[in-house]
This record gives C-alpha cells, structure tokens and sequence, in this order.
C-alpha cells in the first residue's frame, strides 16, 4: 500500500515537473552536456509552456529569421561565397543557436521572453554588417570594386557608428573588426586562436592585449573583406591598439584617418581637441566621398539613438529598484555594448519594442524574474569573451544574479540636438567614453564609479573582471583590493584574457567562483552538477 | 460538388498531417540538439579543414610606403 501511494506520490511530482518544469534545485543542467563538447545529450525540459515557447518563438524563429536576413541583406549565394572564402563567418556563425542556448540555459518565464530579443537583435545586426561586406568585397568579386565598395565606410570597431550618421542616406558604415572578431569571439570561442596566432607567428610580443593581437591577426592571415575605398581607425583601447592601426595601415594600403581618442579626457582643452577630431574626420569623409555632411540626417539619427538610451534608462530603473528585470546578465551586456558602439539600427528600435511589453507586464504583475537570487552582482572591467554566458551558469549554480555590468554604463548619455555646437559637443564626450576607456582606463574617478552604481543598482556582491594581459587595469589592482576591504564588499577576481580561453579557462573561471562561494561565503550550490564540468572542446 | 469537397478535404488533411510531421520532425532536432552535433562533429570540421587548406596571400610581402597617401591635416 505504502509503496502504491509512494508510487502515486512519485507519478504525480512528474507530471508537475513535466508540466512545469523541474524546480531550480532540482534540474542538474550540468548532467545535460556531453563531456568535453558543451553540445547537450539533449536541451533542457522547461516545463509544456516554456519548452515550446523556446522551441518555436525562439530556437525555430531565430533559425527563419536569420534566413530571412541572409535574403533581405544580400542573398544565400552572397553568404555563402563569404562562407567560403572567411573563416570567421563560417567557423563561428554556423553555430549561433547554441550561442542562444549558453545564455538562456535555466531561464524560464518572462526573462525567456524578453533576453532572447537581445541576441535576436545582434543576430540580425550582424547579419547586416557581414552581408554588406560580402556584397561590397572586392575579394569575391574577381578584385572589382562595385557600387557597393565604392558606397561603403570601413572604421575601427571602436569608432562608434554615431560619427557616420551624416552620409546614412548614401553610404553604409561598418566596422572592421566588429563581426570578424568581436561578436565571435561570444559565439565560438576557437575562431579568434587563429588571429592571435597568426600576429606571434610574425613576430610580435604575446603580451600585449590579446583584442589587438586578434584585429591584427585577421590581417596577417589575409582574412579581412576588402569593402570601402579608405578607412578611419582609432587608438582604442589603448597603445596596442596603436600597434593594430599601424599594421592595418600597412595592410589595408588606402586612405586613412586616424581619430585617437585622449586618454585623460576631463580636461576642458583635451575636449576641444576631440571635437575639432571629429569635425576634421567629417572633412576627410567629405573629401573620400564627394558627398557634403549633412546635419539634418545626423540629427535624425542622434534623436533616434536617444530613443534607444530612454528605454535604457527605464529598464535601469526597473533593474535597481525592482526584482521584476526580465533580462540575464548576458543579454543585458552583449546587447547594451552592442548597440552603443554600432549606433541607431531600425532592428534595435524593433526589439526594444519587445523587450518593452515584456518589462511592463513584469512591472505591472509584480513578478519576480529571478526567484533563486541570493546576491544582486555588479560585474565590473572587461569581461571574458569566450565566457560572456558565465552571469547565466552563475544564477543557476549558486543564485548570483548580475544585475549590471560596467560596459553598460558607459555611454549613459543623451546627447543634444538643439544645436551643431551642442551636438559635437556631446558626441565628442561619447567618441571619448569609448569601449574600455571611460571606466577601465580612463581615469581614477571614472573607474571607481564602481561604488556609486553599486548603490544605484542595490547589489552587494562585485565580479571584478581581471583582464591579464590589460596593463591600464593591472596598474590599479591594489587599489581595488584596498576599497574592497575597507568597504567591507565581498567581490571575486575573475582572471581572463579577454578573447583568448587558452590562458584562463571557462572551468578554471567557475573554479575560482566556487571556492570563494564556499570558503568564503560559506553557501551550498543552488545547482551542484554545475560546479565542475569538462566543456574544454565546446564553443 | 460533393467530390471536389471530399478533395479538398483530403488535401487539408494532407497538409495538417504533414505540419504535424514535420513539426516533431524539427522538435526532435531541437530537443535532441541535432543541429549543434551536426555542426560539431560534420560541419566545422570540414570548413576548418578547408580554411587551414586555403592559398592565402603573404600580407607581409606587401610593401609599406607610408608616404603614398597625404597626412589628411585640416
């Protein structure tokens, strides 16, 4: 009898887990991957409702509209050509749903409803970008340079794409580097090894910031479209960077612009100079294309990336005073640095569209997103690339929920239109606060802002990213351990070197967060087949 | 009239049963991560081959003339 109703009892806790889900303690998601490979013996159960929402709404949706992209930006014999000839679209972008599936592991509810527009919306973006330089490359065109190439702007990824709003009508802008080597290094972490090899194997220091090695290698391996009739680069993020323009210079052999961003850039005098940088930029644009700058069109765009920063500033707000935020720490940093630095896209505008009804619905129903929180984390400094999902292996195995990064926080600004002076003004200061520059090596008061946005943001525990091989950051360690004492803030030092999963490795990161999770903080994990697995092989 | 429903009829039939299909035909892949094995273990190995395989030009054998183009000072 015992054992009927023990039975009965055991029948009915799986239909509910089968119904709902498995409860957060109970998943063991670590058991779901193959050794090694990352790859799942199968995806996770959600429960009815959340499994096919994944399913159709985001694994089938994405997979169609990324065809649908493929077509619209340039067509399926455009991509695959580009396939082809480039290893870091086909090696990386093949592989872009288990991208999805690293970040919304564990994720049920509302935020798999709202953090998957995120990624929708860089898939898509990035989609565009690579679809343009393939339509535009000489390389695949028997070295003709089409009405594509001669309509399109090349420029460092850490140019921000607000400095081309101007020629938006007529010409395309796109980053050199940023689909070659930034975004793949988030979708498949063994792509890049190729690049950083490929600038040691000419001669260069292994030392420097692994970002420019892997820029440069793309050169050296003869692995970048040829898209535009000049280029404009910059020294971001630091001197190494220098390094890379000068061997894109050598490379590249056309016009260049060189638009360093200062690295003291509080002072009055140095904002001045920027400005005049700028305006000399749009001179050498004018001059390249024949085609005068237009405020008209800038100011369009400028209004319209002030849309996406408003939405910014509410879903901030949700995030700092509510438990009802629908977006994982991963969605939240890819998608804001994406976005910032690319500038005004219609495909963001669409998403956040999304992202919005999502967000008022949690508001509006109070719900709480991520039940399983023990500590609201703020991650801080440059993260690691090949491990940008960690924030979502983080709330499943030990509740630490990341709230907020400092990538997103850089480019908090609105930036007036009411004038031309005001304007330049404003975007001056945002072409300054670039990538790594503003918080990371920008200055001690910036740095530290850590502490004022701890509070904004109501958290209590600090991921300080430990990017190895960033000199500018190295240099302020101690004082980080300084502050941390005396302000009494528990915070884990995450070694990385940003793109390269060789020097720290994603199971030496979650080994490092487990022991200070256990000797230090003394908690048991929300999820132990998390804490130790082999995914050395996988993407 | 009654033939041509019946047609129709079947046809919808047809149509739904192949949805159905193929519906649980696309969940096993998702659910079973079919795509990303193919990827893994077919589709990635054969482009790298092909990428490592790959005639590349010796960038290094270009040469530098840094004064080719003018310093663009405004």
């Amino acid at each position: 009898m015992a054992k009927k109703i023990k039975n009965k009892e055991e029948l009915k806790k799986l239909a509910k887990d089968f119904w709902y889900g498995k409860p957060h303690g109970e998943r063991r998601l670590g058991e779901l991957y193959i050794d090694k490979t990352g790859l799942y013996k199968h995806r996770e159960w959600r429960g009815v409702s959340d499994t096919l929402y994944y399913f159709y709404n985001v694994w089938l949706y994405n997979y169609g509209m990324m065809v649908y992209d493929l077509i619209r930006y340039g067509g399926l014999v455009n991509f695959a050509k580009g396939v082809w000839r480039y290893r870091w679209v086909g090696q990386t972008y093949l592989t872009v749903m288990h991208w999805f599936d690293r970040g919304m592991e564990g994720m049920r509810g509302e935020v798999l409803r709202a953090a998957p527009w995120h990624y929708r919306g860089m898939v898509s973006e990035t989609i565009r970008q690579f679809q343009h330089m393939f339509a535009a490359d000489a390389n695949l065109h028997g070295g003709k340079h089409n009405d594509a190439w001669h309509h399109t702007m090349a420029h460092n990824e850490t140019v921000w794409g607000g400095i081309f709003y101007p020629w938006r009508d007529k010409f395309e802008n796109v980053a050199m580097e940023m689909i070659p080597y930034f975004v793949t290094c988030h979708v498949n972490s063994h792509t890049v090894q190729n690049y950083i090899d490929a600038v040691q194997s000419i001669g260069l220091p292994g030392d420097p910031c692994p970002m420019c090695q892997a820029e440069a290698g793309l050169f050296v391996l003869d692995d970048m479209p040829d898209y535009s009739p000049f280029v404009i680069t910059s020294n971001e993020a630091c001197d190494a960077s220098v390094s890379t323009s000068i061997l894109q210079d050598w490379f590249l052999d056309k016009p260049l612009f060189a638009m360093p961003q200062p690295m003291q850039f509080d002072d009055p005098l140095v904002h001045k100079h920027c400005m005049k940088e700028i305006e000399e930029c749009w001179k050498f644009i004018e001059e390249q294309t024949g085609v005068p700058f237009n405020w008209e069109l800038l100011k369009k765009h400028l209004e319209q990336q002030n849309e996406l920063q408003e939405f910014e500033h509410e879903k901030w707000e949700v995030a700092a005073k509510t438990n009802s935020y629908p977006i994982n720490g991963v969605a939240q940093a890819l998608y804001r640095i994406y976005y910032s630095q690319d500038g005004d896209h219609e495909i963001w505008h669409h998403c956040d569209k999304k992202v919005r009804k999502v967000l008022e619905r949690c508001v509006r129903n109070k719900t709480n997103t991520f039940p399983n929180t023990r500590h609201r984390v703020i991650a801080w400094s440059c993260a690691p690339l090949f491990f940008s999902n960690w924030p979502t292996w983080a709330y499943n195995c030990w509740g630490l929920n990341v709230i907020i990064n400092m990538d997103s926080l850089m480019f908090d600004m609105t930036i007036r239109t009411d004038s031309y002076e005001h304007a330049l003004e404003d975007m001056a200061t945002y072409h300054m606060w670039a990538p790594m520059r503003r918080m990371a090596v920008g200055g001690m008061h910036h740095i530290f802002e850590l502490w004022e946005n701890m509070e904004k943001f109501n958290c209590d525990f600090v991921m300080m990213y430990d990017q190895l091989q960033c000199k500018g950051m190295q240099g302020v360690h101690g004082l980080f351990e300084d502050e941390f004492r005396d302000r009494n803030i528990h915070a884990i030092w995450m070694p990385h070197a940003l793109p390269d999963s060789r020097t720290v490795t994603r199971a030496e990161i979650r080994r490092i967060v487990n022991d200070y999770m256990t000797t230090v903080m003394h908690e048991e994990p929300l999820d132990p087949s998390l804490l130790d697995f082999d995914d050395s092989m996988g993407w | 009239m009654k033939k041509c429903k019946c047609k129709l009829g079947k046809l919808l039939l047809k149509l739904v049963g192949g949805l159905l299909v193929a519906n649980v035909a696309l969940f096993l892949v998702f659910f079973f991560d079919l795509d990303g094995k193919l990827l893994f273990y077919v589709g990635e190995p054969f482009l790298k081959k092909h990428y490592d395989n790959m005639d590349r030009k010796d960038t290094l054998k270009a040469p530098y003339d840094v004064d080719k183009y003018p310093s663009y000072e405004y």
